[in-house]
């Protein structure tokens, strides 16, 4: 086992990272910008190493001096997380010509599967359903043509796209210029290529992704799936597996198609498989991520089987020591992503200091998060503030103990979707598993609050206005929460004898 | 004490009182009985009517945020004279702002150039996300104040559209 780990990201997964480190009894490295100084993974890291600027390109994305670091703290290995450099093909090739091991597959696997339009003829050699669409990138005309082919609605996709970037859905030939101008745009700001493919859109569709697991000897294990349908954006807010849509049957059927992709490339450690999935269980390959999903902890509620720390074993040379028939999946478990955005102006971030934050605690929750009290949230990185992830026996108990999660959560200083969440878990259509990736657009009253809670709001406001501190006699305040707890269970700071 | 505040454009009036050590508060004529205990500096545990509470407050000068199950209310505390600013109608001007600090990334309307409603005006890039900011109203572009590549801070005033 390795020794010294460096975690090249920041945040929450960091923080996932580095408490995994910890568990397998590996010493972590932190890597951070200027603006993460005060950012809980480099406090909790036992090592940090300053990388740059807070622009992404000028630390986060900055190959040589992550790998400078990793040379500096001898590390003998770098997790990339997810985002950043994490599917960077030339940064797996770099750290394996400087004798690092790159936490991930090889980098051949990132090269297949990170072109989108590789990964659909890989798929499609190995008998995979694919969606009707365009054979690789194509210039503007051949686009419009070819939407013309298969149909309207189409799909824009970058080809060198993910996380929903780049991604432009047309409902009808009018809007097709401005949508593929669009995509293109928003495709070379965020991966520095401009390349689109066109493909059919399906209506109501269902995200379903396979997780899949391989060791470097090839034992290649699906862990289920995990539905992403409520989507905004095009980009995943609440995620839970199993999916309430899929018989057993495909659940089969989808995890042998996922495991035949993977080993086509020689896949070795943690990788998803997605796909698009119709009302009728049909489903088509979308992407494969060669890397550990936001969402990952759904899965790891219902295995019992830790995806991050499995990771880490692989890259140090360990063997699965499961065959598929031991993994067994138990009860429901369901992913909110926590955001600091306003869901009332279409999502948009908003960026802040975290004034006052409560989060959520209890039997089968869980808070995958990297903010604190007076942290700031910077406008240079993802707005997400934590993943709250809920487990219960079933999917309907995992539902309420959601919302019940949900509720507790209080955050104070940024506008959050908190509420949002609370109104998804309330909504019947989402109670009864009838959903697809059109879920929010199709509810946009779900995105205000019904009941505005005006007289509590102006209680409260009108209580921090006046000075005063309590309803009844002005109890003396203690000063800090230590000393009020210390007063409560009688214990007291003596010196030491 | 009487407060006025202004949530979401419109104004309330808030009275409280306390009588015989208990807090009521008066809201737009209707009496409350109000039962609080302030839990940490911005955390206050409120009982109304029975029905517990838990509030998150935070004030910064004229400006209370106020945490209520989910939902995030921004307040303004107002003057009488502040009041009967804000009831002045709307003019056929509309500035369009950077909602948040981001970058530009391209402009689609330039000065002179006739907008409808909703029709896009100007491509903005924050926290990797692309937004296109439309106009409101029909009109004319009078002024663009940026230019492609700028860097803008939240509210700034990009470019201004008149309907006249």
């Amino acid at each position: 086992m390795f020794k010294k780990v460096l975690i090249a990201n920041r945040g929450e997964i960091a923080v996932r990272i580095i408490r995994a480190c910890r568990d397998l009894g590996i010493s972590t490295v932190a890597v951070y910008s200027d603006a993460d100084r005060r950012s809980l993974h480099v406090a909790l890291a036992d090592e940090a190493c300053h990388i740059g600027g807070s622009a992404p390109g000028e630390s986060y994305l900055n190959k040589e001096k992550i790998i400078d670091a990793a040379k500096k703290s001898g590390a003998e290995a770098i997790h990339p997380g997810f985002g950043f450099l994490s599917e960077n093909e030339s940064f797996a090739d770099m750290c394996e010509k400087s004798g690092i091991v790159f936490i991930g597959p090889s980098p051949e696997a990132i090269r297949l599967m990170g072109d989108k339009i590789t990964a659909r003829k890989i798929a499609h050699d190995v008998k995979v359903p694919l969606v009707p669409g365009s054979d690789g990138a194509v210039s503007d005309v051949e686009a419009s043509v070819i939407a013309d082919e298969i149909g309207y609605p189409v799909m824009i996709k970058a080809s060198a796209g993910g996380g929903g970037k780049g991604m432009r859905l047309v409902r009808n030939k009018d809007d097709f210029e401005s949508s593929l101008r669009m995509a293109r745009s928003e495709a070379r700001s965020a991966f520095g290529d401009d390349s689109v493919f066109v493909e059919r859109f399906i209506e109501r569709p269902r995200h379903i992704e396979i997780q899949v697991i391989a060791d470097s000897e090839g034992n290649t294990l699906y862990l289920f799936e995990r539905e992403c349908s409520i989507q905004r954006r095009h980009q995943k807010v609440i995620e839970e597996a199993p999916s309430p849509a899929i018989s057993s049957r495909t659940r089969k059927k989808m995890g042998e198609v996922a495991v035949r992709i993977a080993k086509a490339v020689k896949y070795k450690g943690a990788g998803t498989i997605e796909f698009i999935m119709d009302q009728r269980q049909n489903f088509y390959f979308l992407e494969m991520n060669t890397r550990v999903q936001v969402e990952h902890p759904v899965t790891e509620m219902i295995t019992g089987f830790d995806i991050v720390k499995w990771m880490i074993r692989i890259a140090s040379g360990e063997k699965l020591p499961f065959k598929q028939k031991n993994i067994v999946m138990k009860g429901h478990a369901l992913e909110c992503r926590v955001y600091a955005e306003n869901p009332e102006t279409n999502f948009l971030p908003s960026p802040g200091v975290i004034e006052y934050l409560r989060t959520p605690s209890g039997p089968g929750i869980r808070n995958d998060s990297s903010i604190y009290n007076g942290c700031e949230i910077t406008p240079y990185y993802d707005p997400m503030l934590s993943k709250l992830i809920v487990w219960a026996d079933t999917r309907e108990a995992a539902i309420r103990k959601m919302e019940s999660a949900l509720r507790e959560y209080i955050v104070l200083g940024v506008k959050t979707n908190i509420g949002f969440l609370i109104r998804v878990m309330n909504n019947d259509e989402f109670r009864k598993g009838k959903i697809d990736t059109g879920f929010i657009e199709r509810h946009p009253e779900l995105l205000k609050p019904p009941v505005l809670q005006i007289e509590p709001a102006l209680i409260a406001a009108a209580l921090s206005m006046s000075s005063s501190g309590s309803a009844g006699q002005p109890a003396q305040k203690p000063s800090s929460n230590w000393k009020l707890f210390g007063r409560r269970s009688g214990v007291s700071r003596s010196p030491l004898a | 004490m009487t407060y006025t505040f202004k949530i979401r454009d419109q104004i309330y009036k808030i009275t409280l009182e306390k009588e015989d050590g208990q807090l009521q508060a008066e809201i737009e004529g209707t009496s409350i009985m109000v039962d609080f205990e302030k839990i940490e500096d911005d955390l206050y545990s409120v009982l109304i009517d029975g029905r517990s509470i838990s509030i998150g407050v935070f004030r910064k000068g004229k400006k209370v945020q106020v945490f209520i199950e989910g939902e995030l209310y921004e307040l303004e505390a107002v003057s009488e004279r502040e009041q009967r600013k804000t009831s002045h109608v709307v003019s056929g001007i509309q500035e369009i702002k950077s909602p948040m600090p981001s970058r530009v990334v391209k402009i689609l309307k330039g000065e002179g150039d006739e907008v409808g409603p909703d029709e896009g005006l100007i491509v903005v890039e924050a926290m990797k996300m692309e937004s296109e900011l439309k106009s409101p109203i029909a009109g004319k572009v009078k002024n663009l104040m940026v230019k492609e590549g700028d860097a803008v801070e939240s509210g700034a005033v990009l470019l201004v559209v008149s309907s006249e």
